[in-house]
């Protein structure tokens, strides 16, 4: 194992459950990434594309996370500047399979989505001086709010749901799209509900009274959420594309 | 005799790969110089060493009666920026950096797009070059330390992360705004290389996005158009003006003149890729031509 040692970088401690989930991310994205490329070669033409970015952010993630294990083993904290480069890159290209799948929206939602980073960044890191954390998570929540309704989110619920137009063009589609969409939709829902948990575990407001009896660490949540949906996703479209 | 899509992709993956190795295995900034001459020498100058061939190819497109007529239009180009680079500096890296960004955003749409829309090609280009500097802004301060206006700009209170940040929002805006073919193929190439980008310093970065992502495709487009027996034969054709072009960049090197006092290697390097890059662009332009 010491062989290996000199890819790993800095080691893992006994007992560091958060490093453990790092170094999970990082290789469950890798085999994520091998998958869909494997698969891409499998699938319909028209679903080449959305296999193809499926791909590209869980390969994009397994980089950043091999890069975030090796900065927590280091012991220099919380690696929130790698994350948000991570989800800078990521979460635009997770938007995009939704115009893949229905050609509508692709606008919106790739604002909506750099809304959300830029204002869950300037809270969780501070560097704008300006405001504090609980107001920054609320714009970013309501980018989140506002881009679950677009996509339909609500309608993994019940079909007659409210929802925006990639969500009416996911119902109106043909074949299997409106299953995938289905799925997909349960991921923002769900899913994407994650990230907000994670940001109030690492930042103050009114809710740090509510956590602090949990005990949970902010990046062993993100790293969940990060699996779940970033695969998840990709899962969701290959299922769509299989046969 | 490989299709030119298979290259373009094979090109692609091989640049990624390369890219992946040096983040994976954490080669340090140290070694960018070597990695750069090394992609150069192999891939970047042997890429426009058959310009004096190619020009004569596309009958579409053809613009030179001859190889005289070729060869004096191209050197005299060469010799004009040069010249303009030794009086202003400024106006030289401004040609440059504009003749760069259409002829690296024509190529870099091909597959995605027409190359007709000239003002796309341009658009994509000046993407990718405003990323590659937003993304090392620090180290290019350095780099153009004679540009005062913008070496002595006081950066410090911004993060990396927020010029990653505007250069993804104008891909955002690039890919949004223009009537493209293959929008998110394109756009999820491009975040890639603003990827890379982020993660190796800027002369690795260049090295990479121009030998992987630019000069192998062209290189790879090249020897299917002159329908070569073997690649080998084909790079035997580019070996000539490969070490003309070095023979000069030495040349230029000996003679050196205020600017190159200052050490400035990668300045330096500026000047030697922006005289071959003009004339080679206007080539390409024709060769790239409906493709």
């Amino acid at each position: 194992m010491n062989t290996l040692n000199f890819i790993l970088g800095a080691s893992l401690q006994p007992g560091d459950f958060t490093g453990f989930t790092f170094f999970i991310g990082s290789v469950s994205m890798l085999a994520a990434t091998v998958f869909f490329l494997v698969q891409h070669g499998q699938v319909d033409k028209k679903y080449k594309d959305s296999m193809l970015v499926a791909a590209l952010i869980t390969g994009i993630a397994a980089v950043h996370y091999y890069y975030m294990r090796d900065q927590w083993a280091e012991g220099l904290g919380s690696p929130t500047e790698l994350r948000y480069v991570d989800w800078i890159l990521t979460v635009p290209l997770m938007v995009v399979e939704f115009s893949l799948l229905t050609g509508v929206g692709m606008a919106k939602l790739f604002w909506l989505s750099v809304g959300m980073l830029v204002t869950g960044y300037f809270g969780e890191s501070g560097v704008t001086g300006m405001l504090d954390a609980q107001t920054w998570g609320a714009v970013a929540g309501l980018c989140y709010f506002w881009m679950a309704y677009e996509v339909g989110a609500l309608r993994a619920l019940s079909d007659g749901m409210p929802s925006g137009a990639v969500g009416d063009a996911l119902a109106s589609a043909k074949g299997k799209i409106p299953a995938a969409g289905k799925m997909l939709q349960w991921y923002v829902l769900v899913g994407w509900s994650i990230y907000p948990l994670g940001y109030m575990l690492g930042t103050d407001g009114w809710y740090s009274g509510m956590l602090s009896g949990l005990n949970w660490n902010m990046d062993i949540v993100y790293n969940i959420g990060d699996a779940i949906n970033k695969i998840g996703f990709g899962m969701a479209v290959w299922s769509a594309a299989r046969d | 005799m490989v299709s030119f899509h298979n290259g373009l992709l094979t090109s692609k993956i091989i640049g990624l790969i390369f890219s992946l190795s040096l983040i994976f295995f954490d080669v340090g900034d140290s070694y960018s110089s070597i990695i750069f001459i090394m992609i150069m020498l192999s891939i970047g100058i042997p890429h426009g060493s058959v310009d004096h061939i190619i020009a004569f190819l596309n009958p579409e497109s053809r613009r030179f009666s001859s190889k005289l007529h070729f060869f004096i239009a191209y050197i005299s180009l060469i010799i004009i920026n040069v010249i303009i680079w030794v009086f202003s500096p400024f106006i030289g890296l401004t040609i440059f950096l504009i003749i760069s960004c259409y002829h690296f955003g024509e190529t870099q749409v091909i597959g995605y797009n027409s190359t007709e829309n000239k003002f796309l090609n341009f658009v994509v280009g000046a993407n990718i070059l405003l990323s590659l500097f937003l993304n090392n802004i620090f180290e290019l301060q350095e780099i153009l330390v004679d540009f005062k206006l913008f070496s002595t700009l006081d950066l410090s209170s911004f993060e990396k992360i927020f010029f990653l940040l505007i250069s993804v929002s104008i891909l955002m805006m690039t890919i949004v705004h223009f009537d493209i073919k293959k929008k998110v193929p394109l756009y999820a190439e491009l975040t890639i290389l603003y990827l890379i980008f982020y993660h190796t310093d800027i002369l690795t970065s260049f090295s990479i996005f121009f030998g992987f992502s630019h000069s192998l495709p062209m290189l790879l487009m090249e020897y299917e158009e002159m329908k070569e027996k073997s690649f080998l034969i084909f790079y035997f054709k580019t070996l000539p003006f490969t070490l003309l072009a070095i023979a000069f960049g030495l040349v230029l090197y000996y003679f050196n003149n205020s600017i190159l006092t200052t050490d400035n290697l990668i300045l330096f390097v500026f000047i030697i890729i922006s005289s071959l890059t003009l004339p080679h662009v206007f080539i390409m332009k024709d060769f790239v031509k409906s493709k």
